[in-house]
């Protein structure tokens, strides 16, 4: 399913550009996440755990940064394994604009869905994945308020 | 699918039921009717190391006329909703909303505490308590809370219960002389989740509607107060002119999601329909 919003970020393009590539940040910012470990500029390791209503699960995944435009844009793209309450993987086209105070972020996603988790919660999917998406921008933006933590990468 | 391996335990009072719940460290889970935690575990999809039986504590059990509310306890069985005298006279709302929940053999088991507790957003207990402007009855080790249904809901599988805390009862405020009500849903089949639903209540007063409440659930991450329609239906007569401005004002009320097949104009197309259904029918009856 596709997925597309946009956020205002109260940093310049740079720091949020370098926010995106500081595990630091990411760690705080992915919704549920127990560790993350880096092991290139642009591969992540993930464990996250998610708790909503019925379903409580930890998926293990990679996250990956490609098509690399500097200050300006990337494809993040992630896929997960929740053992048999199934899998999930998605890909997101993020670009930074500058603004008169800050940094908008556009992006474009599409995820998907499979195994149990799919089948029980097809009619859950579109809120579930606003729901994360919205936390994780939060978080974001808060991580990117603390000024210690918006350092270049 | 078999369950994983769990502990079980029967809580004989609330106290006994908040200790075994400390004592397991955020990996327990409360079970009263066990038809939304029991299928999840079969279907691994959670796999809590502590199951805590709540079903024989005393206080979670009857359904009694108080001062002025109707206290219906958390262990009130679906079948039981839909049965009782005492709720088909004073919340019925729930009366209505219960035969289309799951099917008989669920409504023998199912609670109305646990299907309250797990809040979701396609359930119809939720908005029905909502549009009742009822109040749940929450205890937990630091005393009992009283909490407006309105700010109950709080998100997606997400209430104002905090871990440990037992929903314990639902008040529900006894209806004025004259009230009329509307409930109806559309699913696919028959017990099938509801596609989208509507709970309504509508107080009348020298020919206007001088209160009205109005849920919708499925349309949403929570059951959702329908603010816009309700003031829409405020301060006139009940009649296809007022219905066609709350309709419309659903626009304004709803902001469903996209979901795989079902696009959300589809989604608020269909409430806009319902609304209008349901409405209709309470214009009749008065």
């Amino acid at each position: 399913m596709k997925l597309e919003g946009e956020q205002l970020l109260s940093a310049d393009p740079q720091t949020v550009w370098a926010a995106l590539f500081d595990r630091d940040v990411l760690a705080e910012a992915i919704p549920g996440c127990e560790s993350l470990e880096q092991l290139s500029e642009t591969e992540f390791t993930a464990v996250v755990k998610l708790k909503i209503g019925p379903v409580s699960a930890r998926f293990k995944g990679a996250v990956t940064l490609s098509d690399i435009v500097p200050g300006q844009s990337c494809t993040l793209s992630g896929k997960g394994s929740g053992g048999v309450a199934g899998f999930a993987k998605g890909a997101a086209q993020v670009t930074l604009a500058p603004e008169a105070d800050g940094t908008r972020l556009c992006y474009d996603a599409d995820i998907a869905v499979g195994g149990k988790l799919a089948s029980l919660g097809n009619r859950l999917i579109g809120a579930t994945a606003q729901k994360l998406t919205d936390a994780f921008f939060t978080n974001f933006s808060d991580a990117l308020a603390q000024p210690e933590e918006a350092g270049p990468t | 699918m078999k369950l994983p391996s769990f502990e079980y335990l029967r809580a004989r009072s609330l106290a006994e039921a908040w200790a075994l719940h400390s004592d397991a460290g955020g990996d327990a889970v409360y079970l009263s009717g066990g038809h939304s935690v029991v299928p999840s575990m079969a279907l691994r999809l959670q796999a809590p190391s502590r199951l805590i039986d709540i079903s024989q504590i005393a206080e979670l059990h009857g359904v009694e006329l108080q001062d002025q509310t109707l206290r219906i306890g958390a262990m009130t069985r679906h079948a039981e909703v839909l049965a009782n005298p005492l709720i088909a006279r004073h919340a019925p709302l729930l009366s209505r909303a219960a035969p289309h929940v799951a099917h008989p053999a669920i409504r023998n088991r199912g609670t109305i505490g646990g299907n309250l507790a797990l809040a979701d957003p396609a359930s119809e207990f939720p908005a029905a308590v909502l549009a009742m402007r009822a109040e749940l009855e929450v205890m937990g080790p630091e005393g009992q809370r009283m909490i407006a249904a309105d700010d109950f809901f709080l998100d997606l599988y997400e209430t104002a219960l905090i871990p440990g805390e037992v929903l314990t009862a639902i008040h529900v405020p006894l209806p004025p002389e004259g009230r009329l009500f509307g409930f109806d849903e559309i699913a696919r089949r028959r017990g099938d989740y509801a596609m989208v639903g509507v709970a309504a209540q509508a107080d009348m007063s020298d020919g206007v509607v001088s209160d009205a409440s109005v849920t919708l659930f499925s349309v949403g991450v929570a059951p959702t107060r329908a603010t816009a329609a309700q003031d829409a239906l405020e301060g006139a007569p009940l009649s296809s002119d007022s219905i066609a401005r709350a309709q419309a004002a659903l626009a304004t009320d709803l902001d469903p999601p996209d979901d795989p097949g079902f696009p959300a104009e589809r989604r608020l197309q269909l409430a806009r329909v319902l609304l209008g259904r349901v409405l209709t029918r309470m214009e009749a009856v008065q």
